[in-house]
């Protein structure tokens, strides 16, 4: 367990992980013509649900390290939180880059941008950007900790936002959406109710509650 | 005698050039259609020509002058086929994991004065001979293909059903074997696949039913051993794997117009004016151009505006989309 919790922490290891995913499920298959009869349409697939796995680890990590706080293997998964974010907002804007490419002119991209469903994902993309700007010490002494922190709660409107960009993105995508939406979703609720009953039960009830949802982050 | 030398030996030549399953397959057909010995005389003995397949003749009225016909690989590789899965990709490999389309039990049926049901090469030997079309193929979700299609006027078959009077409208149901297809066998969709036409629409000499692509008989993945091709409507209207085909009174309900209704209109004419709620539909990714090759115009009817357009004359296309 320790070994494992030791590569898993493992700086190194991370970011080859999070580079080698896009090296073999984007690059190798496009140098081998892996990518099918719609090489771009394939590629901008592949980095919406990089992009959007990526973004669902991240959210799953804070929520383990409350609910598991000895296990070494989450808190080594959680040093990676920065690093795996970031991916997410790079993958991210290879899907943007793919989209470009696909309409493969400024008309076709104006239209595309008339459609509701592509504002849901320029919304989350956007947030996506700004937290990956914002990663790093010099954001969070600037902008103070709680205001950091307070902002990268944008992290969860983005994740609302992308998990409905992709339910609708096709017919059917909501049957992958939910295999996202309803894990994070449940290990947000168990994180909320064992802090709930963690705490020493001396404060009003409804106040204790509303400190939980507060500080359920 | 000397005919079924000659058979015997070009065939054994399309063997050795030929991958097993379309050898075969190929065999069978061009004896149910009873084109041996023709097929003896043009089938030379080069691999090219084996690739090439049954010779039917191309309808010169409908070559296609000017594009690019889709290269077969790509045509048979990328396919919405949701009962053999949801990403293009999938039908080529799920629908050739046992599923049998021969032999294939076909019904007419409803208001027509000669409902049968019979045996899918019955039918063809009925309709044949086979022609060969180049037809435009716009999917809904903006892309587009060029194909060769080997098959028959829909209207023959109309014809060949006599369709009462009160029979306003055709409707197409694919095969439904929840048995060997898993996808059917969940709530997700309204199996069967249905789909239809107003009999006008039937009767269009446009409309067609293939038994073939690229000379050869359908693969599985593009709705073997027979399908719907309306090349002015959207894809979906294309019913693939027909079971069956029936004459009806009322509107058909069809299965993506039940799914999402204001998605996919029962009409579903290539419009480039009217858009799908998530995409536009003023222009198309064409299969098969190049990664940097962007998108094309999309033309009103899929191009075929001349020829169908007086068929929807007077009617308020944005709302019967
Ligand atoms: C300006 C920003 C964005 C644009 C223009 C955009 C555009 C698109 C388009 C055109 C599709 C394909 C729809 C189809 O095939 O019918 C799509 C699907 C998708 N997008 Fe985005 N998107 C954006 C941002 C994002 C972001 C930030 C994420 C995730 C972090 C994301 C995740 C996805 C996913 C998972 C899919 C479904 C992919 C699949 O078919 O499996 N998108 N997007």
């Amino acid at each position: 367990m320790n070994r494992l919790a030791r590569i898993l922490g493992n700086r190194l290891f991370a970011l080859s992980t999070l580079i080698g995913i896009g090296i073999w499920l984007l690059v190798v298959p496009a140098l081998t013509g892996g990518l099918g009869a719609n090489p771009v349409e394939k590629l901008l697939h592949l980095t919406g649900e990089i992009a959007i796995w990526m973004l669902g680890a991240v959210l799953a990590l804070s929520p383990l390290r409350a609910l598991f706080p000895k296990s070494r293997i989450v808190a080594a998964l959680n040093r990676h939180r920065r690093a795996i974010g970031v991916s997410a907002c790079i993958y991210a804007l290879l899907h943007l880059a793919a989209h470009v490419v696909y309409e493969g002119g400024l008309d076709g991209l104006l239209r595309s941008f008339s459609k509701p469903f592509i504002w849901y994902g320029a919304a989350g993309l956007s947030i996506l950007i700004i937290l990956a700007v914002t990663s790093n010490q010099f954001s969070i002494r600037s902008l103070g900790g709680r205001n950091w922190k307070l902002l990268h709660r944008l992290a969860y409107i983005a994740a609302a936002l992308l998990v409905y960009h992709q339910a609708i993105a096709g017919k059917g995508h909501w049957h992958t959406g939910r295999w996202l939406f309803f894990p994070l979703a449940s290990l947000q609720l168990a994180r909320i109710t064992k802090q709930l009953f963690m705490r020493p039960a001396r404060k009003h009830r409804a106040t204790a509650i509303l400190t939980t949802v507060a500080n359920a982050r | 005698m000397s005919d079924h030398c000659i058979r015997d030996r070009d065939l054994a030549a399309v063997a050795a050039a030929t991958p097993e399953p379309y050898y075969l397959r190929r065999r069978e057909f061009l004896r149910l259609f009873g084109l041996g010995v023709a097929a003896s005389a043009f089938l030379p003995l080069t691999s090219q020509a084996a690739s090439t397949g049954f010779p039917d003749a191309l309808n010169a009225g409908y070559k296609l002058d000017g594009v690019k016909i889709t290269p077969e690989d790509l045509v048979t590789s990328y396919n919405n086929f949701n009962e053999w899965g949801q990403a293009k990709d999938q039908p080529k490999e799920l629908a050739n994991r046992g599923w049998k389309t021969r032999p294939w039990s076909i019904e007419i049926g409803g208001l027509c004065a000669n409902p049968r049901k019979m045996d899918v090469d019955e039918l063809i030997q009925l309709l044949g001979p086979i022609e060969r079309r180049n037809y435009r193929h716009r999917c809904v979700e903006a892309w587009s293909m060029v194909i060769p299609w080997d098959g028959f006027p829909l209207a023959k078959l109309v014809d060949l059903a006599q369709p009462k009077g009160e029979a306003k409208y055709v409707r197409f149901a694919s095969f439904f074997d929840s048995a060997n297809c898993r996808a059917q066998r969940s709530n997700d969709f309204p199996w069967p696949y249905t789909e239809g036409l107003t009999i006008e629409e039937s009767r269009h000499e446009l409309a067609f039913l293939a038994v073939g692509l690229y000379g050869k008989p359908l693969p599985n993945q593009n709705g073997a051993p027979i399908r719907l091709v309306v090349p002015w409507k959207y894809g979906f209207k294309s019913a693939k794997s027909l079971a069956k085909i029936e004459f009806v009174a009322e509107q058909p309900k069809t299965l993506w117009n039940q799914l999402a209704p204001n998605e996919y209109g029962f009409y579903a004419n290539v419009n480039p004016n009217v858009d799908h709620p998530r995409w536009s539909q003023k222009s198309e990714r064409v299969i098969g151009a190049g990664f940097f090759s962007g998108k094309q115009a999309t033309l009103m009817f899929n191009g075929y505006e001349k020829q169908v357009g007086h068929l929807y004359a007077g009617m308020d296309l944005r709302k019967n989309f």
